[in-house]
């Protein structure tokens, strides 16, 4: 009887910690439930359905799909003109290459600007402008300034009126140049992103510091690394981890400038998935792409923890 | 007087290097108002030999540009608006309702993160095939690219709101609740008014990213003509043999002048503040 009495009671009282998380649950999905439906139908379910796809032969006429297991991985490495390796190399320049540009002019222009009185919202707009304007126009105006013969504005600076040049380069057409432009464009389209984080970074900055240290007879440079650099260790890592992340998305600047050309030489890994995807209607190998970047995007995410939390102290 | 030197030194630095980093600009901006010639301006020219507004008038007067506009109006004020309304409606859902299984969803939302948006375009064009009557679905049309913005975007606008929110003081929304309202009174007239700003913010960078987006919409949209934005427009313009550069100029300025005044009004108030807030101490 006793025995009777508890089972029934932790029945109910099951049922009542069932019940509240239903209800619970109820009261929260007109809140999360739109958002989470859609996450799932746009954001999770399409990254591991990635997966799948880089594992099968897709048909998009019959909309088909057949198991192939790893074979659009040993097709993309085994391919004779090596784009994949390429296109990882790539990826890694320009990350390489880009992100310590970025930092550093960023901040200097956030310290210049941040010291001034008056026409702070000019110069601000000025080099915050690249950030607002969309890839395909500054990918046209870099093609155009660019431009192989005397026609284009860098050429002609160059040769005809600093005379640094003997002859007029034609930049888009061989690897090394065509890869410095897609760096220098990418380096000057984000410059005005790294300053506006880091003139947010600098509002954090406590101004009787500076007082303090004024009083004490520390100068500009003194004052910039005890006091402003400790200080914006937090933002720095911050813009790093984006620009190096964003960095495996780099697309619309080979499109515009290069279309991977010379033979693949400046192509990138987003640039190939598009290309292997929408041109040859290579679904498979495209979402093999995908998968090969997901898994570089992870190793370089913990890398970069790693190196960082231990060098850097407290990085949130 | 030594000091007015370093002064002056101090401005030129920053005038020089401010007038090269906006060359791109200024070169677009005068070539656009250049006469059309079958030949480059050899050499090339910063400011226009002369004023001509033949391009603009062009662009203008063809369709493809007005048409993409208000493709571009219609599908960035819709993602923007419920990029916004589902996004503080679930950020609310996690900062303020104690739902089972709230934690671990969370934690996939944040993982979800780490994943470049991009990769699942595949999937994604997929998935907005099958929807809908017709055998394409939703590939070529607004709505599906509407969709899209609005889905790959829930986990990340959610994790940026509901940081906010979690930092705003509870009292007054105790005070709804003890008067008998229930969370959708809250949120609407508690939390919705106090977490304006942060919504601002989100607002404008989610108008200027999708203003600009070209991958997705080149993919969803790339086929069907009559529906495609600014962007793939603009890219759609440089021709396979003769390029006119003055067209191309004229287009995308015309393209970016929205964006431009946007950011000038908003630039203090919801930018800088909102990195200041959000990013950079979170």
């Amino acid at each position: 009887m006793v025995a009777m009495d508890a089972r029934a009671a932790v029945k109910r009282a099951r049922l009542s910690i069932r019940r509240k998380r239903l209800r619970g649950l109820a009261i929260a999905a007109p809140f999360v439930l739109p958002g989470f439906a859609l996450a799932c139908v746009f954001t999770l379910y399409p990254t591991l359905f990635n997966i799948r796809v880089s594992l099968s032969s897709y048909h998009i006429v019959q909309r088909s799909m057949t198991w192939v297991g790893l074979e659009n991985f040993t097709e993309l490495f085994t391919d004779r003109g090596g784009r994949i390796s390429l296109a990882i190399r790539n990826n890694f320049l320009y990350a390489i290459v880009t992100t310590p540009f970025i930092l550093l002019f960023g901040l200097v222009f956030a310290v210049m600007i941040n010291s001034l009185k008056r026409f702070r919202v000019f110069f601000r707009t000025c080099f915050y402008l690249p950030v607002i304007t969309s890839w395909v126009i500054v990918g046209n105006v870099f093609a155009y300034m660019f431009n192989p013969g005397g026609a284009g504005l860098v050429n002609y600076a160059l040769v005809d009126i600093l005379g640094i040049m003997e002859d007029y380069v034609p930049w888009l057409q061989r690897t090394w140049t065509a890869n410095a432009v897609i760096w220098i464009l990418g380096i000057w389209k984000n410059i005005g992103w790294s300053m506006i984080v880091y003139l947010a970074g600098l509002q954090g900055v406590p101004a009787d510091l500076y007082e303090a240290s004024g009083i004490e007879g520390a100068g500009r440079a003194r004052q910039f690394i005890s006091i402003t650099a400790p200080m914006l260790k937090n933002t720095t890592f911050y813009v790093l981890v984006n620009m190096i992340i964003g960095s495996f998305g780099v697309f619309v600047q080979v499109l515009m400038l290069t279309g991977g050309n010379p033979r693949g030489t400046t192509s990138v890994l987003q640039y190939l998935l598009y290309d292997k995807s929408f041109n040859l209607f290579e679904f498979g190998q495209g979402a093999a792409i995908g998968v090969i970047t997901a898994i570089l995007v992870l190793i370089t995410t913990i890398v970069m923890n790693r190196v960082f939390r231990t060098e850097g102290g407290r990085v949130e | 007087m030594n000091r007015r030197a370093g002064r002056l030194v101090f401005m030129l630095t920053l005038i020089t290097s401010t007038f090269v980093f906006i060359v791109p600009f200024l070169f677009m901006v005068g070539n656009s108002f250049e006469e059309f010639s079958y030949v480059l301006p050899n050499p090339p020219r910063l400011l226009p030999s002369r004023v001509s507004f033949a391009a603009y008038s062009h662009v203008l007067s063809q369709s493809d540009l007005p048409r993409s506009a208000l493709n571009s109006v219609i599908i960035t004020s819709a993602a923007t608006l419920f990029t916004a309304l589902i996004a503080s409606l679930s950020a609310y859902g996690f900062a303020r309702i104690d739902f089972w299984g709230r934690e671990p969803l969370f934690r996939v939302y944040l993982a979800a993160l780490m994943i470049p948006g991009f990769l699942g375009i595949i999937p994604q064009f997929l998935v907005l095939q099958s929807m809908g009557a017709s055998s394409s679905g939703l590939i070529g049309t607004k709505a599906g690219l509407v969709l899209l913005y609005v889905g790959a975007g829930v986990c990340g606008n959610t994790f940026f709101l509901r940081g906010y929110m979690q930092a705003l003081p509870k009292e007054l929304e105790e005070a709804v609740l003890i008067d008998g309202g229930g969370h959708m009174t809250t949120f609407l007239r508690v939390m919705l008014p106090l977490a304006l700003p942060s919504i601002g913010t989100l607002a404008i960078f989610c108008l200027q990213g999708t203003w600009e987006e070209f991958f997705s919409a080149k993919v969803i949209l790339g086929g069907v003509q009559k529906n495609i934005t600014l962007p793939v427009m603009i890219q759609s313009l440089k021709g396979a043999h003769l390029t006119r550069w003055e067209w191309i100029f004229a287009a995308s300025i015309l393209a970016q002048i929205p964006m431009i005044i946007l950011f000038g009004f908003f630039q203090k108030r919801f930018v800088v503040a909102g990195i200041a807030e959000g990013a950079v101490k979170g």
